[in-house]
């Protein structure tokens, strides 16, 4: 009796420890995959990327911080750090991508953006600290029993806010006029300009929505994480991974990518080292970009010559 | 090296190598000291950022693994300085081409994102495996003996110097040579490299190993010049700065890199003095402001224009007026002098004082090169690998299928192409034509069918192989090095005839000699042999577009191919040149090479021709003489249109 009873005992434990980090697994990778939403949104209209996408999570996570402190509801705080970074992200395109693409240098822009990144991190540092600071849970940090392993209620809203956020964007590109505009750019730049759409108006745009759901995303991930200037940038470089993983243009991709990487890390993170826990994510970029650069979900596209 | 630069270089070293004597503290000296190691990472980061054109953000990651392999083997094995050198040089090396692997099938914002996760994974295990390398507590190291001798300061300053101009010479003689030259092709044109067989794959790789060496080397040296290391200094911050360097400094230039690695340690230093920095910010201001003002006045800019950098300048002072301490806001300055290099500085300040000079000196000269060589001898004579005789079939294309997705671009087509024979492929517009092309040459593997040449099948070979094994091409849409002169160009077709390896270019060998004398002396009367002698030592991108495709015909000439393919060479052509390039094609045949020709001007197809082959949407629908094809029914209907039903 004493034989089999211990044996069992062990495995529901690491059974319950697995789903564990599975749940918080699902959240973080939930996080990456609306970043990498946001990557694709720019990518999709521009050929271009906000390698500063990191930093405009942070500034997300950072404003919305402060409207807390100073008695901001959380509920509340949450457009207004959507609205915060839909104007961060223009700026971003103004300054370092719209000059880029009329020269048409792909450095200058890889180089500007990184730029802009560097200067929004630093400008963090200066106002907020170079120190990790607690954001205050909205919700009770008592867990949940789920599926006999537990949950944090924040875990829940961070995996419903990005289902939403992402839900929106996806309706709001199919459903309206505006959103048209945008898979038209997507679709063939020079011809929708011809149809009489601003393009460089819906390549603005389309980095304001990409830096409004990474600001809403650091917004969300804050409460569970340490908030800080440097929270950005491993994040945004993970989410790339996922991006690629997921494939520039598949939806679909990114969650699951995304949940991928999440689960990998928080397991790396557990059972190796927290040390090591970047380390999945970056080797899975290398991977895929060496094997199958198209990703995992995504079209390769057929080289003219 | 001309004899100015070379004047110029020991004046140079000589003043660099006094350094030491004119100052006796050693926080100077350690100061240019910094500066010279960087400048031999600069060095090399140039060869990718500059040559092959990818942004690498993964450096600091390769100047760590220098550093740490310098570090670990002093910690753990007490070796020696001539022990050490080469092994991180041959360390990093090796983690250059590890990050290659990824490299190889990605380009510009995929590869920087690479070379940042790589540089990010280095820095963690430094971090992690302290076994190793001490995690975050760090390695000390003490300054090198040589011979048993321990260095000084000043000995090692020496020691440095020694090795930085070492490295410029090395890295200078490689990018002058054929291996320079096959670093700036790809850049220009990643698919005309592969097709000159020049493998993109391996010159990308070799261009990322030998910059991880001079990394590795810079490494190695940064060790043993703080005597102490630790994670933290090979982060994100210092590859930016790297790259700022690069590029603020002037890309394609040594002389750019030693200013960008002189900007990067003195700017800081000059930073943290904040009276000075205001002083700096206020001339600059003010300087903006009057040079806005000459140029709007002079029209030579619009206010528009200007606009944003007096006010961006004005900002900047008022800044530093505000702040009360510079040190934090150090990266912010960075990024903004990122930003202000990217979009007024493109060239860096050696690009941009080259620029000024050149505009005075194309004024004052002008005149033409001469005439160097008999262009009789500049096509050789095709070899004869598959001892097939004129008359017999040189290429026999059976059953080609080549699909995208649903459309059918090439649907089961025969091609039999004999030797010696001008073969003319024509066809309306997406008939197939240039797809073809696409196929012939490896650019596309066809989903089906069998492509024999010279006896040996093609079909999934790489396009390098394939155009080494004699088959090259032209463009329909011009693939030329565009930063590259005409001269050059050719000589990226003659990159075959080299034997040297980095040594020999390194030593600069009788056998490199030879052959560099050689491909210069063939590519001058290729040049000659298109007629584009005057305009040898011009920019390819600066050429009026019908010389560009002469040009690309001579650059495929350079190949010395069996077959050459030319795909609309008189697109864009005058009536006369029109006429000239007949005779140039019919000469191509004459030294038996045989030529597949597409081309929409009729007259010039049914001149040259002796074999006619018709496509229409992928399929062929006649063969035969020019006459026979002329008359031919099907044909007719191709272009002219079927009766209406």
């Amino acid at each position: 009796m004493y034989r089999a009873v211990a044996p069992l005992v062990f495995q529901v434990d690491i059974m319950e420890i697995l789903l564990q980090l599975v749940y918080s697994g699902i959240a973080l990778g939930m996080i990456y995959a609306v970043i990498a939403f946001g990557y694709q949104l720019t990518f999709q209209t521009s050929d271009t990327l906000n390698f500063g996408q990191g930093d405009a999570l942070m500034l997300g996570a950072m404003v919305g911080l402060t409207l807390v402190n100073h008695g901001v509801n959380f509920w509340v705080m949450l457009p207004i750090v959507v609205v915060f970074g839909l104007l961060q992200g223009a700026v971003v395109e103004r300054i370092g991508v719209a000059p880029a693409i009329k020269i048409k240098s792909e450095f200058g822009w890889i180089m500007s953006t990184i730029a802009l990144g560097i200067i929004f991190k630093n400008v963090a540092e200066n106002i907020w600290g170079r120190d990790d600071l607690k954001f205050p849970s909205p919700l009770p940090e008592a867990p949940i029993k789920l599926l006999g392993a537990n949950v944090l209620p924040m875990e829940i809203l961070v995996v419903f806010g990005a289902i939403v956020m992402m839900l929106a964007v996806e309706f709001f590109n199919r459903k309206t006029i505006y959103g048209k505009a945008v898979v038209a750019t997507f679709n063939d730049r020079d011809a929708a300009k011809l149809m009489g759409i601003n393009t460089g108006l819906v390549i603005t745009f389309s980095y304001a929505l990409s830096s409004a759901t990474a600001g809403f995303a650091g917004a969300l991930i804050a409460p569970l994480t340490l908030t800080g200037a440097t929270m950005g940038s491993v994040l945004g470089l993970k989410a790339f991974a996922v991006a690629i993983i997921g494939g520039l243009n598949s939806g679909l991709g990114i969650v699951v990518g995304g949940i991928i990487l999440g689960v990998a890390e928080t397991t790396t993170g557990f059972y190796l080292s927290t040390g090591y826990k970047d380390v999945p994510g970056l080797v899975l970029l290398l991977l895929v970009l060496a094997l199958k650069p198209s990703g995992l979900f995504g079209k390769t596209a057929i080289k003219k010559v | 090296m001309n004899r100015k630069t070379l004047i110029a270089g020991v004046i140079g070293t000589a003043l660099l190598a006094g350094v030491p004597l004119l100052t006796g503290n050693p926080y100077y000296l350690h100061m240019v000291g910094t500066i010279l190691i960087y400048a031999i990472l600069l060095f090399g980061l140039d060869i990718v950022v500059g040559y092959t054109g990818q942004v690498s953000l993964g450096h600091a990651g390769l100047f760590g693994v220098g550093s740490y392999t310098a570090g670990v083997l002093f910690l753990k094995l007490g070796a020696p300085l001539w022990v050490i050198i080469p092994a991180s040089i041959g360390v990093t090396a090796a983690f250059g081409a590890l990050l290659a692997l990824p490299a190889l099938r990605v380009t510009g914002p995929y590869l920087a994102m690479v070379t940042l996760a790589f540089g990010t994974i280095i820095q963690i295990l430094i971090n992690e495996m302290d076994f190793l390398t001490e995690g975050p507590l760090g390695i000390k190291i003490s300054k090198p003996s040589i011979a048993g001798i321990q260095l000084d300061e000043h000995a090692f300053y020496w020691l440095l110097l020694s090795l930085m101009v070492f490295s410029l010479v090395v890295v200078d003689r490689v990018l002058k040579s054929q291996l320079g030259r096959a670093f700036e092709a790809l850049r220009g044109s990643p698919v005309a490299s592969d097709c000159m067989g020049v493998s993109v794959y391996r010159y990308k790789v070799y261009a990322f190993v030998v910059s991880a060496g001079f990394a590795g080397l810079a490494g190695c040296l940064y060790s043993y010049s703080e005597q102490y290391i630790s994670p933290n200094t090979y982060n994100f911050e210092l590859t930016v700065l790297f790259l700022l360097a690069v590029i603020m400094g002037g890309r394609k230039s040594r002389l750019g890199s030693l200013l960008g690695a002189a900007i990067i340690v003195i700017l800081p230093k000059l930073l943290d003095d904040l009276d000075m920095f205001r002083i700096v910010a206020t001339v600059l201001a003010v300087g903006m402001a009057l040079g806005a003002g000459v140029a709007i006045g002079r029209k030579l800019s619009t206010p528009r224009q200007m606009a944003l950098p007096v006010v961006g300048t004005i900002a900047l002072a008022a800044f530093s007026y505000w702040l009360e301490s510079i040190t934090d806001w150090r990266l912010s300055i960075f990024g903004l002098m990122i930003l202000f290099v990217v979009y007024y500085l493109q060239d860096g300040i050696v690009g941009f004082v080259r620029g000024l000079w050149l505009r005075k000196a194309t004024r004052l000269s002008g005149t033409p090169i001469a005439d160097m060589a008999a262009s009789s001898t500049a096509i050789r004579s095709a070899q004869n690998t598959g001892n097939i005789a004129v008359g017999d079939d040189l290429l026999k294309a059976n059953g080609l299928l080549m699909q995208f997705g649903g459309l059918k671009a090439i649907n089961q087509v025969d091609l039999n192409v004999k030797r010696g024979t001008i073969h003319g492929l024509i066809g309306p517009n997406g008939s197939g034509k240039s797809t073809m092309m696409n196929v012939l040459t490896g650019i596309y593997v066809p989903t089906a069918g069998s492509i024999v040449f010279a006896g040996q099948g093609i079909v999934g070979r790489t396009s390098s192989d394939i155009a080494l094994s004699g088959i090259a091409r032209t463009f329909q849409n011009v693939q030329l090095f565009g930063e590259m002169t005409a001269l050059q160009n050719v000589q990226v077709g003659l990159h075959h005839t080299f034997r040297s390896n980095f040594l020999d270019v390194a030593l600069k060998t009788p056998r490199y000699r030879r052959e560099e004398a050689a491909s210069v002396a063939r590519g001058k009367s290729l040049i000659d042999f298109v007629g584009l002698t005057d305009l040898i030592n011009d920019e390819a991108r600066n050429l009026p577009y019908g010389k560009q495709r002469l040009l690309e015909i001579a650059r495929a000439l350079a190949l010395d191919p069996q077959l050459l393919l030319l795909d609309e060479p008189a697109a864009g052509l005058t009536a006369p040149d029109i006429k000239e390039l007949i005779g140039i094609i019919r000469k191509i045949r004459d030294h038996g090479i045989t030529v597949i020709l597409i081309e929409h001007h009729m007259d010039v197809v049914m001149g040259v021709c002796d074999q006619l082959s018709v496509l229409d949407f992928g399929q062929k629908i006649a063969d035969g003489k020019p006459a026979e094809v002329r008359s031919n029914e099907k044909v007719i209907e191709a272009y002219l249109g079927g009766n209406a039903a």
